[in-house]
């Protein structure tokens, strides 16, 4: 972490590997800061070893904090959950499994900035981004959630979509199989009857193309008809 | 060096809560996969304890190696929860490891790299991990068989040494800790 003064106008430094973060400003002394404090930030940029880098003005700054540490904070449990929305000043978004897409929006006719990080890359931007939010003299206010463990829900998008329906549909077609067999599963024939087609000695005979003989009639047996078939 | 953190027994970390099955397990990998990446991480560990202010709870590599035997994954697989004290302390140790090999674990996640220079650093590695694995865990669990399957393996130990280069740096243990306590999902 470096710091370099030129007059009023300061500039903070913070390098990790392949990256580099600068921050300028002033310090505002209407709030009382004192000479090596950065309260008004006039310009940030992030540079990366041998490609083009990113910068902005402080909301930039603060929208990069408020996207970028919380989603370190979901893939450290390997959950990939884009932060920040279309129109926000910056937002993050996994692309593929191995990288990252960090996209700062355009202002006033700009043209939009866009960052393709891998694993490597996020890891230096998320250590330099910790090390600006612990400087005591850098005076900007984030909201950024205490770092807490994630829930079931929340887990379940490390889950592919297939995975996780997988288990649903094969229950699924496990229940609509057993309804279709146990539809063609005979229904129980009374033990005698004398009214049913089926129950008739021609109807059994036709069923196996034997005749056999009818069952003495039970004086307390009612005949049982099943459903649909046309008694 | 930078000057280490004052040790956790000051932040009020006996009285956190004891870490879940799977937190122990992906804790005791995590140091695992650092003991691949160096040779000599089992002194290290030791050493970093020693330096954060843990000798009194770890004064030596069987006491540390006790702590983290309550892995359900290992061999030898002792009964009980690890004491919150003592899950703070093997936290802390691990993001001051993973800060320290740092440029060995970035450079396996680095894609900027030839490629097969990538694959020999992934083959060395996975190969130390793997001769870990066997020795220190019991292969008929179904975790310790996935990470040392071909087609599930990589993705898992990708995973771990991802999870190792977040927690590097100053707000790693934040991000580790609450890590450990997810739900099992």
């Amino acid at each position: 972490m470096l710091f370099q003064s030129a007059g009023m106008k300061q500039t903070l430094q913070y390098d990790q590997t392949s990256c580099r973060l600068l921050v300028e400003g002033l310090p505002d002394v209407s709030r009382g800061h004192a000479a090596g404090a950065v309260g008004i930030i006039t310009g940030w940029r992030i540079e990366w070893l041998g490609r083009p880098g990113m910068d902005g003005q402080r909301e930039h700054l603060r929208a990069l904090l408020e996207v970028v540490l919380p989603y370190a904070r979901y893939r450290i449990s390997g959950v990939p959950r884009a932060f920040g929305a279309e129109d926000d000043p910056v937002r993050i978004v996994p692309d593929g499994a191995e990288r990252h897409r960090l996209l700062r929006r355009g202002e006033e006719g700009a043209a939009p900035q866009e960052l393709s990080l891998d694993d490597a890359e996020l890891a230096d931007l998320v250590q330099v981004l910790d090390r600006l939010r612990l400087d005591p003299r850098l005076q900007l206010e984030a909201d950024l959630p205490p770092s807490r463990p994630l829930t079931v829900r929340e887990l379940l998008d490390r889950i592919p979509l297939r995975r996780r329906l997988a288990a649903p549909a094969g229950g699924l077609a496990a229940l609509v199989l057993a309804a279709a067999l146990g539809s063609l599963w005979p229904a129980p024939r009374p033990a005698g009857s004398g009214s049913g087609p089926s129950a008739s000695p021609a109807a059994r005979s036709a069923d196996d193309g034997k005749p056999r003989p009818a069952a003495p009639p039970s004086p307390g047996a009612a005949p049982v008809s099943r459903p649909g078939s046309g008694s | 060096m930078e000057a280490l953190p004052p040790p956790a027994e000051t932040a009020g970390s006996a009285a956190s809560p004891p870490l879940g099955r799977r937190g122990l397990e992906r804790l005791d990998l995590m140091l695992l996969c650092m003991e691949a990446l160096d040779s000599n991480g089992g002194e290290a560990m030791v050493w970093m304890s020693g330096q954060l202010g843990y000798q009194e709870r770890f004064p030596n590599r069987v006491e540390l190696w006790k702590r983290r035997c309550h892995n359900p994954l290992r061999r030898a697989c002792r009964r009980g929860q690890l004491d919150g004290g003592d899950s703070e302390a093997l936290i802390h140790i691990t993001c001051q490891l993973a800060d320290r090999l740092y440029p060995l674990l970035r450079s396996l996640l680095c894609s900027s790299d030839p490629p097969d220079l990538i694959e020999m650093r992934w083959n060395l590695f996975r190969l130390r991990l793997g001769e870990l694995l066997r020795q220190r865990m019991n292969p008929r669990r179904s975790g310790v068989q996935a990470l040392l399957a071909a087609d599930t393996g990589q993705g898992l130990v990708r995973q771990l040494i991802q999870s190792l280069t977040l927690a590097a740096g100053p707000g790693g243990v934040d991000r580790l800790r609450a890590s450990l306590r997810d739900a099992v999902a």
